[in-house]
């Protein structure tokens, strides 16, 4: 049992408050994925988990043990850095056993857990070399198998993926998926990537400012943005957000019309010009201008093929939409 | 029939070296901007190492030319002479306190205060005084504080109610206090390495030993001083080389005594070479004291500092 609580828990740096008040409950075995723009306190959070900072107050518990103010060591968890971390003077195989050796596990029971990372991670092949001629995605299997061999409660990713490539990311992000499914531990994933987030996580943590804007699975996040602030940041391209007047409803203060749900129509609709086409193949997306509404983005199929400047009428899914009030918080009962 | 090589790594001759610097304008520059180094080494560097080498085989006292060519008797003196052992002792004993005292001290220092706080910077400046402090004024002010009459070793005779003692004046004590200050006076130099040294090394790792563990010795031994390893090696180096050529310490301090305890070698050059217009003589001294250092460098480098960046 290793579901991981933080009850009112505020983080200051001097007269600066990173984290105001945040209660926050991650499930036993759960991927829960903490996202949120750069400065939002997400990585602030990690290290208080990780015991790296020490909250101003509140109280943090792991496998129900109050860690409020335990050594890092002493919490049962284990993190991955987004550099890695690795030591560059140790090999492979003494960068993972590392924990172990200054633990003084018996030398059996080292190699035993070492080749049991090492198998998991592909990395046999790779023991006896320095961490400056491994790649970066090896790097951070290394960095990850360092993490298992301590056997933690509880896995912390601090922005593991962000040194990697587009191509290494997407396969370590399966990776990740898989390890998850194989280890069945808490983890707890810190990223600014919503790909990253909506792709891994059973549980997305939303943060804005030090707080938390919504906590949900990845489709409720993007079928039921809590706020403005949630429905821009999940889904790409981003959700299309505008004045109520534009569809018709000035009582709405904010619309939302996420770039999937516009069509292209023969009959009403809003007449635009595309001002930019991005042809990915299985879709085209199209960057357009509305007259009165701004500018907007839209997902259109691949097959419907666009040159820049083409003039277009397009349709919003009116059940598709999201309402958003004053405050910027979602008006419930109205949209999809 | 020769071989023509086809290879676009082959490399250039000199003629095509010369004239694609020339098109660069590489070789302007280095017409430039090397001739007034190089004359200047040349004048105040090489040619008076050149001629101390041969001076050291003359009896000279410096005035007109050396006219008395006396082969290698002026080593055979200066190895001949006590004094020389003693010295010399001094200077392998200076090398081995400023390794294994100055540098563990400087290094202990450095973990203490590496961290980047405002407590932490006034301490940084209050160890690196005395190395910015004259040597000449060091000296007098150790001398002022182990004068047994009115300095810091009287107060503490006369509070302890024991004889007053006169340490520079013992056989004894005098070069452990010239050793005092000279640990003093450049372990900060080295603590200064070690903290710009142990400010490159990455946070991550070391909070990465923490949550494995480590216990703040184990971070330090395990991940900080391998880290600073190219560092330390560099700070030895120094040391050694620094411990070869000691010299304005002693002169305020001691001046070589009591009874020539505390020369080094460049004291003893001074001393029984140039102060007794004997150049000939310290010439062979200073040949000497050149030829150990150029050792040390050439094996200090090829054997430590590249084991330290591999």
């Amino acid at each position: 049992m290793a579901e991981v609580r933080l009850e009112n828990v505020t983080k200051a740096f001097g007269n600066l408050t990173v984290i105001p008040d945040l209660s926050l409950t991650v499930p036993d075995k759960s991927f829960t994925v903490l996202v949120g723009p750069s400065g939002c306190g997400k990585s602030t959070l990690l290290r208080l988990i990780a015991g790296l900072e020490k909250p101003t107050s509140g109280a943090i518990r792991i496998g129900g043990d109050d860690v409020t103010r335990a050594e890092p060591s002493k919490r049962g968890i284990s993190m991955v850095f987004q550099s890695y971390a690795l030591y560059p003077h140790m090999s492979v195989a003494r960068n993972i056993d590392f924990g172990l050796r200054i633990s003084n596990v018996p030398k059996e029971e080292r190699e035993r857990r070492l080749n049991e990372a090492a198998r998991i991670l592909a990395l046999e092949d790779y023991l006896d070399r320095k961490p400056a001629e491994l790649s970066g995605g090896q790097r951070q299997r290394v960095a990850i198998g360092r993490s298992i061999v301590r056997n933690p409660k509880v896995f912390l990713f601090d922005e593991p993926l962000s040194n990697l490539d587009a191509a290494l990311r997407a396969q370590m992000r399966v990776e990740l998926a898989e390890l998850h499914q194989s280890i069945a531990s808490t983890m707890i994933y810190v990223t600014h990537d919503q790909v990253e987030a909506m792709t891994l996580a059973d549980q997305i943590v939303v943060m804005n400012k030090g707080r938390i804007e919504q906590i949900g699975t990845p489709m409720d996040l993007y079928d039921k943005p809590a706020s403005v602030f949630v429905a821009g940041f999940i889904g790409s391209p981003k959700m299309n957000l505008m004045p109520g007047k534009a569809i018709g409803r000035p009582d709405i203060p904010t619309v939302g019309i996420r770039p999937e749900d516009v069509e292209v129509t023969e009959g009403d609709g809003w007449e635009t010009k595309a001002r930019v086409v991005e042809t990915l193949g299985s879709d085209t997306i199209a960057h357009v201008r509305v007259e009165d509404v701004g500018e907007m983005t839209v997902r259109l199929p691949g097959h419907i093929r666009l040159n820049d400047g083409d003039r277009l009428k397009l349709r919003a899914d009116p059940a598709r939409q999201h309402h958003f009030d004053a405050d910027g918080r979602r008006m419930e009962g109205q949209t999809a | 029939m020769s071989e023509v090589s086809t290879s676009p790594n082959a490399a250039p001759g000199l003629s095509e070296r010369l004239r694609r610097a020339a098109q660069n304008g590489r070789l302007t520059a280095t017409l430039i901007l090397l001739p007034p180094a190089l004359i200047l080494f040349t004048l105040f560097v090489m040619l008076p190492l050149g001629e101390s080498g041969v001076y050291a085989f003359y009896d000279w006292n410096g005035y007109g030319a050396p006219e008395d060519f006396v082969g290698f008797r002026n080593f055979e003196q200066m190895f001949g002479h006590s004094v020389f052992s003693v010295a010399a002792g001094n200077t392998v004993k200076i090398v081995i306190v400023s390794l294994l005292v100055q540098l563990p001290l400087a290094l202990l220092l450095a973990l203490l205060i590496y961290k980047k706080t405002p407590t932490n910077a006034a301490f940084r400046l209050i160890f690196f005084v005395p190395y910015i402090m004259a040597e000449v004024a060091a000296g007098l002010i150790w001398s002022f504080v182990f004068d047994g009459n009115y300095g810091v070793t009287a107060s503490i005779a006369n509070s302890l109610g024991i004889d007053r003692f006169f340490v520079l004046a013992d056989r004894e004590l005098a070069f452990y206090a010239v050793m005092v200050v000279i640990v003093w006076k450049y372990f900060g130099f080295h603590m200064m390495i070690y903290i710009a040294a142990l400010q490159g090394v990455p946070d991550d790792q070391v909070e990465a030993a923490q949550i494995e563990g480590a216990s703040r010795r184990q971070i330090v031994r395990h991940v900080q001083i391998p880290h600073i390893r190219p560092a330390i090696a560099v700070s030895v180096f120094f040391s050694i080389i620094g411990a070869l050529q000691v010299f304005d310490v002693i002169i305020p301090l001691t001046n070589g005594g009591p009874s020539n305890q505390t020369h080094t070698i460049v004291t003893y050059l001074y001393e029984f070479g140039l102060t007794r217009l004997r150049i000939g003589f310290g010439s062979a001294v200073g040949v000497v004291l050149f030829i150990v250092a150029v050792l040390v460098a050439v094996f200090y480098q090829r054997i430590f500092m590249r084991r330290a960046n591999p």
